[in-house]
């Protein structure tokens, strides 16, 4: 039963994929139908495989060689991110159908999208550290193939070639992780490795366990990798609200928690994950409060929150990080996709040339601001519950320091979050004419909208079922009811709130602040300047690009250098042998 | 059929073929001006896929029965793993360069030489990767090379054309003096010429000074034709100026074949399999970094896959050193692994990027070499071919699901295996290239994906099935090997223990 529903859940979006190639795009109207009807059909499949979660592999193909057993698992961790792939990845596709309609490449689009769902269900459910590499490149490759997709559009091709060339530097650190685990133990399951560490060499496991690390903080956005977060904002909203915020940037964070009982016993390593999520969380918090691209701004605040996410993992709170995972995925594929409602409707990205579109666009207001206020860690959206069982385990097993930096960061979350809402849909409003949602947006939003709200009652049941299936990371699971009592008891969680309204009350009093934003003025001009990241970025492509250009003047065209160079390899040849033996 | 007539008729069908293809077309092109020289495509054709007949019992002999050994008084034939693997793959992507040129070169003055003297190429590849004894071997590179420079310059009223025929052979020449003059010293040594009586010399003695420099010279010698960083800077020219099938054999398979007469030359004079090792693995990372950084700059299609070559061929020897090195079958089987990939791979590149070629320019009459800024929009109009070109620069910047992936992976196994600092810091070498071999290729796939074609595009000329059909065999290919890459085991691993035999009975001692 489990076997088939993975093979559904992986298959059916990567059979739907080629379906819509092949139709091509005359077919438009076919097209849509078609992608509607296989990621809804995969979405179905993840939840019912929700109820099939076990420990045990299901699948197990031999491969051969080196390349290993292609091992399946549906156990907690992975059915729930497949299903939170496949359902928000059926509603970005209903969402695109308004938002699509009429774009050339529409093949493309859809393939593109489908082929990601499939690979993103693999990346979680597959026990292979092969086949997870595997995974996570190709869902890298449809990242970028999907924000340049738009390929007239230099912006685009660029942010596109950005995100998968970080993305992927990263991954070599996952690529050193899975050969360190073949050529230890013989085989790529992780699960016998996570049970027992002590299979590894320390400095080898250490070695795996910094580069997941790098893996992860590549692939979900986190310092100092988050730069091509931003710039892949150029892809059409959907696909913001799929892959940059509800599912592909999550795989980093699903890698740390997967492998978190093998890692934690490596010197440092916690503590590294603790200040890679934290610095994260907070300097991107600041860069969302100057930016004034609507996008850019929830960009911002995906990296944020993925920070809390990967800070609760650093302080071992892993059902913490999983369910504000689980909260986030819902309210910022919601934002997002509202944002594209409006994007579509407006024209422009620039909040500056928004304001006072609540009237006009009433639905979208009331779905945007459920999503905003789950965000700002308002009661008693999804977002509050998560954050304050994020923040209890920082308080609790993480340092003060950390502790400290985060609290203030939700502040500042509230904040930015309140000063997006007003610029959107209050203040002054803009000249320009705008529709609400059109139909296909609101079906998609309206169940996202719904889920902000209601979906912290499945509190309970997901930590059982995680702590079922997931030995090694020894979850102490509680229902919802002993959840939310421990959240209202706890100390904690009036502090939280606390700095909440502080946040609020500093935005409701800006005007009288002025004096302090003055004071913070070179804190706008290096936010906006990502804190010199984007320098980084800039100087080493510079330089490649350079010596690139420089070793071209090694290809002379002329017989006799070329014959030189034959020269040189054999006087060089001799001196190594003769000197090496 | 007996293993002995399989293998003569392996060798025999190709040679055997050029002559009657060629006087075939030079007939039909007197008798009717109509047909002109179109029997002799077809008989190119036919003769390669005639050659899978002998090659598919050689085969089945191969894996009941082991290498086929074939002397003739001091000649000697052996069909082991390697020549299995060498053969099926210049087959198999000769016959697609095949069936694809009976279109690119229809009409094409000198059309029956091109068509003859693809077999004769292919015919000598095989008997390049069979020959175990000196002179032989010889023989064979030297055919190998001389049709290919005829094929290189086959265009022969083009300077450039020219240019690059006559830079490949004098550096090519080069080369095999020195291969002659490493030759001559091994014989004075040792009196043989059979490789593995050489060996058997080898094992028995003290390291002598005539046989280091008789290694190091064919090391150099034979590395030109495997294009080894600094020897590589034929390369470039040869591959964009070649018709676009010749580059593809060029890049998928020619190289190669230096490289498989280089690793059977050395296995027999080495003293230390840790030092070859290490020399094949500092010309792999020579080979990677060179190879990526040049080909970032380039603005033509054809001579940028050139480049990406010269870093493939890096891949090739890292996997092939670091088993040298080990002396574990791993890195031998991912790098053999890798001469497959990519022959598909590239192969698929540069005959999408001939199609292109051909649409965009030589419909026109126009010999000027192909841009990337001319491939804006290509997908509008071939959408095949832009697919196609896509999936063979993805596969070749090593993404999945692609065959690529799955040959890189296996390379970068064998170092993590052989578990020392330096394979290990390879294989980091080795994939950071990877990452930025993407920031070459991506541009062009997103160019092909514009919505606004060139000029050049709206200008271009309709693709014909005839080259329509290799792409979609190669595009197959690479699919199936890169979701499931135990397809070719039966050809990789082999290679690799042959190769490994080569490497270890030099040193038992």
């Amino acid at each position: 039963m489990a076997s088939t529903l993975i093979l559904l859940v992986i298959g059916l979006p990567w059979i739907g994929a080629l379906l819509v190639w092949w139709i091509g795009d005359k077919r438009s109207a076919l097209q849509h139908a078609l992608a509607i009807a296989f990621s809804v059909a995969s979405g179905a499949a993840a939840v019912v495989l929700i109820f099939n979660a076990s420990a045990s592999t299901v699948i197990s193909l031999d491969a051969g060689g080196v390349f290993g057993q292609f091992t399946f698992v549906a156990d907690g961790l992975g059915v729930y991110l497949a299903a939170i792939a496949t359902v928000i990845g059926s509603l970005a596709v209903i969402f695109s159908v308004n938002y699509m309609h009429g774009e050339k490449g529409l093949g493309r689009y859809y393939a593109m999208v489908l082929f990601f769902i499939g690979g993103m269900a693999g990346l979680v459910l597959t026990s292979n550290l092969l086949l997870m590499f595997l995974f996570w490149e190709i869902t890298a490759l449809c990242s970028y193939a999907l924000i340049a997709f738009n390929n007239d559009d230099p912006k685009a091709v660029a942010g596109g070639i950005k995100a998968l060339i970080i993305t992927q530097l990263g991954g070599i650190g996952l690529l050193a992780g899975a050969l360190i685990l073949y050529s230890q133990t013989g085989s790529y399951d992780f699960n016998q490795m996570i049970a027992n560490p002590g299979l590894i060499n320390p400095q080898l496991l250490a070695g795996m366990a910094f580069g997941c690390l790098i893996a992860a903080a590549a692939k979900s956005a986190q310092f100092p990798f988050f730069t091509w977060l931003p710039d892949a904002m150029e892809a059409p909203t959907p696909i913001s609200a799929l892959i940059h915020a509800a599912t592909m940037v999550n795989a980093g964070v699903y890698l740390l928690a997967r492998f978190f009982p093998a890692f934690e016993a490596v010197p440092g390593w916690k503590t590294s994950v603790i200040i890679v999520g934290m610095v994260s969380a907070f300097i991107s918090a600041i860069m969302a409060l100057f930016a004034y691209d609507l996008k850019r701004v929830l960009a911002y605040s995906t990296i944020s929150q993925l920070g809390y996410m990967v800070f609760a993992i650093g302080c071992g709170g892993i059902y913490a990080s999983q369910f504000h995972l689980f909260s986030h995925s819902i309210f910022k594929a919601l934002l997002f996709l509202s944002a594209g409602a409006i994007i579509h409707s407006v024209g422009t990205r620039d909040m500056r040339e928004m304001g006072g579109l609540g009237k006009k666009m009433p639905f979208t207001r009331v779905v945007f601001i459920i999503g905003a206020l789950a965000l700002a860690g308002i009661p008693i959206l999804n977002g509050f519950w998560s954050k304050e069982l994020v923040l209890e385990a920082g308080l609790t097993n993480g340092p003060v320091w950390a502790y400290i930096i985060m609290l203030i960061t939700a502040g500042l979350t509230a904040f930015y979050t309140f000063r997006m809402v007003w610029m959107v849909f209050f203040g002054k409003p803009s000249e320009k004419h705008v529709h609400d949602a059109q139909p296909a947006m609101k079906v998609a939003l309206a169940p996202l909208a719904l889920g902000a709200v209601v979906a912290w009652l499945l509190a309970g049941p997901f930590a059982s079922m995680l702590q079922s299936t997931l030995p090694a990371h020894k979850i102490h699971a509680l229902s919802t009811i002993e959840i939310m009592m421990e959240v209202i008891k706890a100390p904690a969680t009036y502090i939280a709130l606390a700095v909440v309204a502080l946040g609020l009350v500093a935005w409701w009093q800006r005007k009288n602040l002025t004096g302090i934003g003055k004071a913070f003025h070179w804190l706008g001009y290096a936010a906006n300047n990502s804190f010199g990241f984007e320098a980084v970025n800039k100087f080493i492509v510079r330089e490649t690009q350079a010596v690139a250009e420089e070793l071209r003047d090694t290809q002379t065209g002329l017989l006799n250098w070329n014959i030189a160079g034959l020269l040189i390899g054999l006087i060089a040849v001799i001196i190594i042998l003769v000197m090496g033996g | 059929m007996t293993a002995y007539t399989a293998l003569i008729w392996l060798l025999a069908i190709p040679l055997g073929s050029a002559p009657i293809i060629y006087l075939a077309g030079r007939i039909t092109e007197k008798l009717s001006p109509k047909t002109g020289s179109a029997p002799s495509r077809w008989l190119s054709v036919l003769a390669l896929a005639g050659t899978f007949v002998p090659l598919y019992f050689a085969i089945t002999h191969f894996i009941s029965e082991g290498a086929i050994n074939l002397s003739v008084n001091l000649i000697s034939l052996k069909f082991d793993g390697i020549s299995m693997l060498v053969a099926v793959t210049a087959l198999v992507l000769g016959l697609c360069v095949t069936f694809f040129s009976t279109k690119y070169m229809q009409g094409d003055e000198g059309e029956e030489k091109f068509f003859a003297l693809l077999p004769i190429m292919i015919g000598s590849i095989i008997g390049l990767v069979c020959a175990t004894d000196l002179f032989n071997l010889w023989i064979w590179f030297e055919v190998m090379a001389i049709s290919s420079y005829i094929l290189v310059a086959f265009y022969r009223d083009q300077p450039d054309a020219i240019e690059a025929g006559v830079k490949y052979l004098v550096q090519s020449a080069a080369g095999s003096a020195l291969i002659l003059l490493g030759i001559a010293l091994v014989f004075a040594q040792t009196g043989q010429l059979n490789l593995e009586q050489i060996r058997l010399g080898v094992v028995n003695s003290e390291p002598s000074p005539l046989l280091l420099a008789a290694s190091v010279l064919m090391l150099i010698g034979f590395g030109v034709k495997a294009a080894l960083v600094p020897l590589h800077t034929w390369l470039p020219d040869a591959h964009s100026q070649a018709p676009s099938g010749i580059s593809a054999m060029l890049s998928g398979i020619v190289i190669e074949s230096g490289l498989v007469a280089l690793l059977r030359t050395s296995g027999a004079l080495i003293y230390s399999n840790v030092t070859w090792g290490y020399l094949i693995m500092g010309f792999g990372a020579l080979n990677l970094f060179v190879g990526n950084l040049m080909a970032l700059r380039q603005t033509q299609v054809k001579r940028l896959l050139a480049y990406s070559s010269v870093s493939q061929v890096g891949y090739i020897l890292v996997g092939i050193g670091v088993s040298i090195y080990s002396l574990q079958p791993t890195g031998a089987a991912g790098g053999f692994f890798h001469v497959i990939t990519h022959a598909l791979m590239k192969g698929l590149a540069f005959l999408a990027a001939g199609a292109l070629l051909y649409a965009l320019r030589m419909s026109h009459e126009n010999h000027d070499p192909l841009l990337v800024s001319d491939l804006d929009g290509a997908s509008k109009r071939y959408p095949l071919t832009a697919f196609a070109l896509s999936l063979a620069l993805l596969a070749l910047g090593g993404l999945p699901p692609l065959a690529g992936f799955m040959s890189k992976w296996q390379i970068f196994v064998a170092g993590f295996e052989a578990n020392a600092g330096i394979t290990i810091g390879l294989v980091i070498f080795a994939a950071l290239n990877s990452v930025l071999s993407l920031a070459y290729y991506t541009p062009m796939i997103n160019r092909m994906y514009r919505h606004e074609p060139s000029e050049q595009v709206k200008a271009g000329a309709a693709i014909s099935w005839k080259m329509a059909l290799p792409l979609i065999v190669l595009i197959i290919m690479i699919v199936a090997l890169g979701l499931w890459p135990a397809l070719v085991r039966w050809l990789v691993n082999p290679a690799a223990y042959s190769l490994l035999s080569i490497f270890t009975s030099a040193l038992v001692r």
